[in-house]
């Protein structure tokens, strides 16, 4: 069994910010993460790139073993295979984030009023991130682009894991729960964890690019067992929320509601979607299905050879 | 003597969708109450039932939203040949069986012959999937169900005398299914029937979602125990709540999810049109567009 205990510094930190990754998808790590390392990190920085093992909270531990044993680490930069950092000023960021020595979590993207796993549902702020997709012909938006968001730095509740950076505190003294064996909520899980030690967490304006589809949560059933994982860890603690007996019940009610409420939302959005979209589509397709558009075929298809020839 | 009722908040869209319907179903010796709203839609509607009570030769009292449009001439045909069954207390065009609450639309749904007519985003028309009988999926049938939308609903003489919608549970969300639930309860039958209606609104489902979750709550607290499926669920109420957040979140993320591929797909539609405006071909060609185009 992995050895996950916080490793004591044998000498005083002397300034190193590391870059970390577990590697499930070597392909997408070489693509996104690996540049965006290479081009933020410092001269001499460690970049610790490991095979993922088990769950995230396993692999992060591991990363955190790791880096602990540097004596000289100032602060640690997980790094999602996905993400593209973007930000040669990445490393003045994290410094800056860590200037006030009770930060213990530095990230791309977080929120406050925080309730449950789903954290973007509270007042979101960050940085300069883009999700660029490959679904409807690849493009690029805005990171939560269905809301409005702040600027960090901003002191929230929770960061978004793929892009934070931890202090040595949070590396040698916290460890990523490996309870939550579903692997949801690892990231708030932590942040919670610094907070109940009595640290901040706060948002930076860390420049990345996610690689990433559109789709929010790939895998529901799951994603609702990690919900409940973390509210039964949380609730009635620093998730707020907690209920006496008596009151469950009433909590039962309206989460039924607003469940039910959400879902006809979702529906509506869909429908609000094919509302708005298809008469773009509709008229492209009328051009595209035109005669003048279906003659001048034989044109175009000279025309891209010659692009593709020069 | 089959009736009609409007309970009418804005007379204008009464005259653009509601009363056309009416013109076109009502027989000539129908009575048509249309009439202003008195408060909460329930008490509007006891108001009509009220009136049409009275009536001895009373064969149904079919009640219309002020923005649903009743598309069949011969409505009052289909309505007489589904109450001639007499325990039949209630007909509809939208049905679904298996509900739990008021979003009886989270059900499986067995009828739902309708079509969304809406203005948001250029206008257009949603059609309901037994729309068109030729096009409906292989469960669309015509039968007993649970519950009714309530945009149109045909009342039996007996349902007029003996079942009143609800004052108590709030403005508007909730009364038809609580209605239904009553006519059950009752030992009467509830029914889809085969007629059309066009429904006026915009595709926005929940603009209130704070009065709707209390029309929720309230149905669910008034029938859980009394009818089955309603208000009840697996597990005590600390699970209940724990799942039903976790299920709240995932479908705001699914929610999310579609404004964002709105968004994509939006951005891919702009991006074909302007490359398709901007290319020779179509530059070179448009004479030959505006030639077509132009009368001869």
């Amino acid at each position: 069994m992995a050895d996950h205990r916080p490793v004591p510094p044998a000498h005083p930190v002397a300034g190193l910010i590391a870059f970390a990754s577990s590697i499930i998808d070597g392909a997408a790590y070489t693509r996104y993460a690996r540049p965006g390392i290479r081009a933020a990190a410092e001269p001499g920085a460690a970049v610790l790139a490991y095979e993922a093992v088990g769950t995230v909270c396993q692999s992060n531990n591991v990363l955190l073993d790791v880096a602990a044993r540097h004596h000289d680490l100032e602060a640690l930069v997980l790094v999602e295979e996905h993400v593209a950092i973007d930000d040669p000023e990445l490393c003045a960021k994290v410094r800056a984030a860590f200037r006030d020595p009770d930060v213990a979590v530095a990230g791309w993207m977080g929120a406050a009023g925080v309730r449950s796993l789903a954290w973007w549902e509270g007042r979101i702020s960050c940085g300069p991130v883009v999700v660029r997709y490959d679904q409807h012909g690849g493009g690029v938006l805005p990171a939560h682009a269905w809301t409005e968001t702040d600027a960090p730095p901003a002191s929230v509740d929770a960061v978004d894991g793929r892009l934070m950076a931890l202090s040595p505190w949070a590396v040698r003294n916290l460890r990523f729960d490996e309870a939550l064996s579903l692997g949801y909520g690892y990231d708030l899980d932590f942040c919670l964890q610094a907070r109940a030690a009595g640290r901040k967490v706060q948002t930076a304006a860390f420049r990345a690019v996610h690689h990433h589809s559109l789709e929010l949560i790939a895998d529901r059933e799951l994603w609702v067992e990690g919900h409940i994982q973390i509210a039964e860890k949380w609730n009635g603690s620093l998730l707020g929320g907690g209920a006496a007996e008596g009151d469950w019940k009433a909590r039962a009610r309206r989460a039924e509601a607003e469940r039910d409420a959400a879902r006809t939302l979702a529906y509506s959005s869909a429908t609000l979607l094919d509302a708005h979209v298809e008469p773009l589509e509709r008229e492209l397709e009328a051009m595209t299905t035109s005669g003048s558009w279906r003659a001048t075929a034989p044109l175009r298809a000279l025309n891209r050879l010659r692009r593709r020839e020069s | 003597m089959i009736a009609f009722g409007c309970s009418i908040t804005k007379p204008e869209v009464f005259r653009r969708c509601a009363e056309p319907g009416l013109r076109r179903a009502a027989e000539p010796d129908s009575e048509v109450y249309a009439r202003a709203a008195t408060g909460p839609i329930a008490r509007s509607y006891n108001a009509l039932l009220d009136a049409a009570a009275e009536r001895t030769d009373l064969e149904a009292l079919v009640l219309v939203h002020q923005d649903a449009e009743i598309v069949d001439a011969d409505l009052c045909a289909t309505i007489r040949a589904c109450l001639s069954d007499p325990d039949v207390g209630v007909v509809g065009c939208c049905g679904a069986i298996g509900v739990r609450s008021i979003a009886w639309w989270e059900a499986s749904v067995t009828l739902a012959s309708f079509v969304n007519r809406y203005d948001d985003h250029g206008g257009g028309d949603l059609e309901s999937f037994s729309w068109r009988w030729e096009e409906a999926p292989p469960y669309a049938q015509t039968g007993e169900v649970e519950t009714l939308d309530g945009f149109v609903l045909a009342l039996s003489p007996w349902a007029v005398r003996n079942v009143r919608f609800d004052e108590a549970l709030g403005a508007f969300h909730g009364y038809d299914l609580d209605y239904c639930l009553q006519v059950r309860e009752a030992g009467r039958k509830v029914m889809t029937a085969d007629f059309r209606a066009i429904h006026h609104r915009p595709l926005e489902m929940v603009p209130d979602p704070e009065e709707w979750i209390a029309a929720h709550i309230a149905v669910a607290e008034k029938w859980d125990g009394r009818m089955p499926g309603i208000g009840t669920a697996a597990g005590d109420w600390h699970d209940r709540a724990l799942r039903a957040e976790a299920e709240r979140d995932l479908a705001l993320a699914i929610a999310h999810t579609k404004q964002l591929e709105m968004q994509a797909r939006r951005r891919e539609a702009e991006r074909a049109l302007a490359e398709t405006r901007g290319s020779i071909s179509w530059r070179i060609t448009a004479p030959f567009r505006r030639r077509t185009r132009s009368p001869a």
